[in-house]
């Protein structure tokens, strides 16, 4: 029995609170570009951030939006930066993942989950849309399609 | 034969289910009591010590990680409001519309036990003279 996490609020979404800040590693194929850890809060109030939980096992819903993803993200990544956020899974799963579709925007790597909790996750997939100055605007449970994202973008752009 | 088998299956059954009941070893049971408190957020009325979801696993790590700095139930139980909402609670606060939920069923045995005693209440006895005045009017001829 799963509970549908569209009927829940996020209390993060929902009072416009700012971004909880975590510094993960790197996922290899992203580090010369990114450095070996990443911290959210070097990238915060500059551009908005588009968060997004996902793991390997989660079939078929993050296979359904990775594409999404990756199309929306080469449009728009001079004005939004977006951060996968690989979620209790393995490794050597996740680079498959990552290799099967192609995706370019920045890897980290969270195998507990921890990070997860401090953004009250339910499960994978969930999108965050974090704002220029560092609110998060939004919680999309579950796979992402193209217009809810381009909505969401044109949102949080100036 | 069939009745051995079925048997066989059954407590096969039973086996294999009896293990995810107990808490694993490397956590101690107070991580359990906290955690039987909490909702799991992935699932459907399952506490956060019950299910072994993902999210539940790291809830119960993070559950023994502020027990071991320090931190008392509530302050364990804040953290995750302040992260779900009251929602991740299993016993709402009882305040407000949520007050009725603890406050009914105490009215509710109340007013049983008012009509119990009412009921089931030692009779007293009519006084003689009623029961003579009755007996009276009933042996007269109707008019």
């Amino acid at each position: 029995m799963q509970r549908n996490p569209k009927e829940l609020p996020s209390v993060l979404a929902k009072e416009r609170r700012p971004a909880p800040d975590f510094t993960l590693p790197v996922l290899p194929p992203y580090r010369a570009e990114w450095g070996e850890t990443f911290r959210l809060s070097d990238h915060l109030g500059k551009r908005p951030v588009v968060l997004n939980f996902w793991a390997s096992w989660c079939y078929p819903a993050c296979y359904e939006e990775a594409p999404v993803l990756e199309a929306t993200w080469r449009r728009y990544k001079d004005q939004v930066l977006f951060v996968g956020i690989n979620t209790q899974d393995k490794e050597g799963e996740a680079l498959r993942f990552i290799q099967q579709f192609g995706l370019t925007f920045p890897q980290v790597f969270d195998p507990r989950g921890r990070v997860g909790v401090d953004y009250g996750m339910y499960g994978v997939p969930e999108t965050f849309v974090i704002d220029g100055e560092g609110r998060v605007m939004v919680r999309h449970a579950g796979a992402i399609d193209q217009a809810s994202l381009e909505k969401y973008l044109k949102e949080v752009l100036p | 034969m069939r009745a051995w088998a079925l048997l066989f299956l059954f407590l096969l059954g039973a086996w294999a289910q009896g293990g995810s009941a107990s808490p694993p070893p490397d956590l101690p049971p107070e991580v359990f009591a906290i955690a039987r408190e909490l909702r799991c957020p992935v699932c459907q009325g399952e506490s956060a010590a019950e299910s072994n979801s993902g999210v539940a696993v790291e809830m119960r790590r993070l559950i023994a990680e502020m027990l071991q700095e320090g931190k008392t139930k509530d302050e364990i139980k804040a953290f995750f409001v302040e992260r779900y909402g009251e929602w991740i609670l299993y016993e709402p606060p009882k305040r407000g519309v949520t007050l009725w939920v603890w406050v009914l069923p105490v009215l509710g045995l109340a007013l049983l036990g008012l009509g119990l005693f009412a009921y089931f209440r030692p009779k007293k006895p009519l006084p003689p003279e009623l029961l003579e005045e009755a007996e009276r009017r009933l042996k007269e001829p109707p008019a």
